[in-house]
């Protein structure tokens, strides 16, 4: 989004405010949309609700994070969903498992659980970085391919049940607990969120990322290690991913082979409504949190006036495809 | 990849290379599939049963059907995410609407089906003419157009049935048509054939085809040449969708109950797989119908195996992950081998 403006100053003012519009739209939006709820069903607006809405969105958000370091480079990840699921549950297997071994040793079962988890979400991310990058595989293929293994790997794993016996102890730290009032999922993503934010905007890796995306001819010309930083890019997302897996894990208490179900979408969604391009080399932290807002909001508001959930489907489709006549719109506003 | 030095080609290539050229050119498939029935010939006899055949060959005609429309998008360098939505879509549309009209006029069988079946193809033109709008007005990404649609079609086809199968199709349909026998083989087959045929003769002996192949090609090449482009990608992603919908017909025939379940993601993932098994260059282009055809054979021969084999579903899964990428792998380095001389 920074570079936008910075071109955006350059140009005859009247592109500028069209930028400036278009980049106001997005807000606009979303208080309009959660107003006309309001209208409808008071208890939108409660403390508790806001509340819960962004608990809610801090999950979104993590995942549409992960889901924009690949789409910057022009790829996407369709493993996301049962990524998230097979390092739920490998996560919950490594606790339960350690804790039947170890005995009491609870704080040592979670860091067995955490550390599995994330070694899965980085296996995951080095198979398609490395397919994508080193095979040269369409990144739709590749992670259809390892949507499918990580399916396959998230079942077996767990014989198609839940995990159960997941130590209170890892509830209470990702998901139960809370830092002067703010529920720990929220501190989680802003944390998150921030190192990311600092990774793409002051880092060579960061700003390469944008080129890559943004020209790839030109990120070889001017010799940056592509080929590597593509395969970073791919892990850190299922990495990402891998840590908002442990975090809805706590949620959930158990290990759940079902865990991904929609967030493959619905985190493309999220990313793009949010103004992360689809062509590359255009994204940012705050663009996903909108995103992530919006998507919530509007699925939150659907619940609360209790709009049939066939309906919300549509719904949803429909404010996609809205979400890409904006993308378009944009593009023609810079 | 090692580079070659240029002097290989000074002398005649040997045998072993003369091989490895033949290969790369006939492609994997033809070889796979012929290993696969060799390998199921000596370690399990049951493949050979005539009701398994039938089970393949049925299977690989729906997929076939399926796989030629999402090939047709993939030339002009697109996607369709929802053909697997549109199937039941037109699955449910079709199914209400003849026992809507069932019980409206319940003599007149012919019309009933064939108003069904219009029914349910006019699902497939009404989200492709969306998806081809979208896509070829707004240049915007056929990935989101179609992820749009494929939830607004889900979601339209689970609020038609709340999710509750649909009864009432006239007996005729499915006992005559979607069940039946002709000549020894099932209706499908022989549909599927005849539908193959068509879209081989569209892309080799009419002006549609080489635009396609043009326009997914090189665009810009295509648009100066006069090619009509814009009209083009609306007709691919029409009749994509369309080919979606005549197999959501055949299924639902065969079913006897239109489902909101039928199709799917299962079938979009598996028409995608076929088609880029078969060589389909997602960049466009290229793609063949006869190739694709024998993709959709290999996928449903692979799954049956597995199956008769016992080989657990989530394997089965992660077995065609793999083979998945390490096709477009394969692929990829075969197109580079073919550039580099």
């Amino acid at each position: 989004m920074a570079e936008a403006k910075s071109t955006g100053a350059a140009r005859p003012a009247g592109v500028a405010w069209t930028a400036l519009l278009v980049q106001a739209l997005l807000p606009i939006a979303l208080i309009l949309l959660l107003l006309g709820f309001a209208l409808v069903e008071s208890r939108v607006l409660s403390a508790g609700n806001l509340l819960n809405l962004l608990v809610q969105a801090s999950y979104l958000a993590i995942f549409a994070s992960a889901q924009m370091m690949v789409i910057i480079t022009r790829g996407f990840d369709l493993s996301l969903g049962t990524c998230v699921s097979a390092v739920s549950v490998v996560s919950a297997l490594a606790m339960t498992g350690s804790l039947a071994a170890g005995g009491e040793a609870t704080g040592l079962a979670i860091a067995a659980g955490m550390l599995f988890g994330l070694g899965m979400g980085a296996l995951i991310g080095l198979f398609n970085g490395f397919a994508v990058a080193w095979l040269r595989v369409n990144p739709f293929v590749a992670t259809l391919g390892s949507l499918n293994i990580c399916l396959g790997i998230a079942t077996m794993a767990s014989d198609g049940r839940p995990v159960f016996n997941v130590p209170r102890e890892f509830s209470a730290l990702v998901y139960n607990g809370s830092v002067m009032g703010v529920p720990m999922p929220v501190v989680l993503a802003v944390l998150l969120l921030a190192v990311l934010h600092f990774v793409l905007n002051h880092t060579v890796f960061g700003r390469a990322l944008f080129l890559i995306g943004g020209n790839p001819t030109a990120a070889a010309v001017a010799g940056l290690p592509s080929r590597r930083y593509l395969t970073l890019a791919y892990v850190l997302c299922s990495l990402i991913a891998a840590v908002g897996a442990l975090m809805l894990t706590g949620r959930t208490g158990s290990g759940e082979p079902n865990l991904g179900g929609n967030l493959t979408l619905e985190s493309i969604a999220a990313a793009v409504i949010g103004g992360v391009s689809l062509r590359g080399g255009i994204g940012g932290v705050p663009s996903v949190i909108l995103g992530a807002l919006f998507v919530t909001v509007l699925s939150n508001g659907m619940n609360l006036t209790r709009i049939d959930g066939n309906v919300q489907m549509i719904v949803l489709g429909s404010v996609i495809i809205l979400a890409v006549f904006l993308d378009r719109f944009r593009a023609v506003a810079r | 990849m090692t580079v070659r030095p240029l002097a290989v080609h000074a002398h005649p290539p040997t045998g072993a290379e003369q091989l490895s050229q033949r290969l790369l050119s006939v492609g994997l498939l033809p070889i796979l599939l012929v290993l696969s029935v060799a390998f199921m010939a000596v370690f399990e006899q049951k493949f050979f049963g005539l009701n398994n055949l039938f089970n393949v060959l049925r299977s690989t005609s729906f997929l076939a059907i399926v796989a030629a429309g999402q090939m047709l998008v993939l030339i002009v360098g697109g996607f369709d995410l929802s053909v697997g939505a549109v199937i039941a879509l037109t699955s449910t549309v079709m199914a209400k609407s003849m026992a809507a009209l069932s019980a409206a006029m319940p003599d007149q069988t012919a019309a009933i089906i064939t108003l069904g079946v219009l029914a349910g193809l006019g699902c497939g033109v009404f989200i492709g003419l969306i998806n081809g709008l979208c896509v070829a007005f707004l240049r915007v990404s056929p990935f989101m157009v179609t992820l749009g649609t494929l939830s607004i079609a889900t979601g339209l086809a689970l609020l038609l049935t709340q999710g509750i199968p649909v009864y009432g199709m006239p007996d005729v349909f499915v006992k005559e048509f979607g069940r039946a026998l002709w000549l020894g083989l099932p209706t499908t087959v022989y549909i599927a054939l005849a539908i193959i045929a068509l879209v081989w003769f569209m892309q080799t002996r009419t002006r549609l085809g080489r635009y396609l192949y043009a326009v997914g090609g090189n665009l810009q090449a295509a648009i100066v040449s006069g090619v009509p482009a814009t009209l083009n990608v609306i007709l691919a992603y029409v009749l994509c969708s369309v080919l979606a919908a005549t197999a959501g017909v055949l299924m639902t025939a065969r079913l006897g109950s239109g489902q909101a379940s039928m199709g799917g993601d299962d079938m979009m993932l598996q028409s995608i797989a076929a088609a880029v098994i078969a060589g389909v260059s997602l960049r466009g282009g290229i793609g063949r119908v006869e190739l694709v055809a024998l993709g959709a054979l290999f996928l449903s021969i692979l799954t049956n195996a597995m199956n008769l084999l016992r080989v657990d579903s989530k394997m089965q899964v992660v077995v065609l992950g793999f083979i998945l990428v390490l096709a477009v792998a394969l692929e990829e380095y075969a197109r580079r081998r073919r550039r580099h001389g």
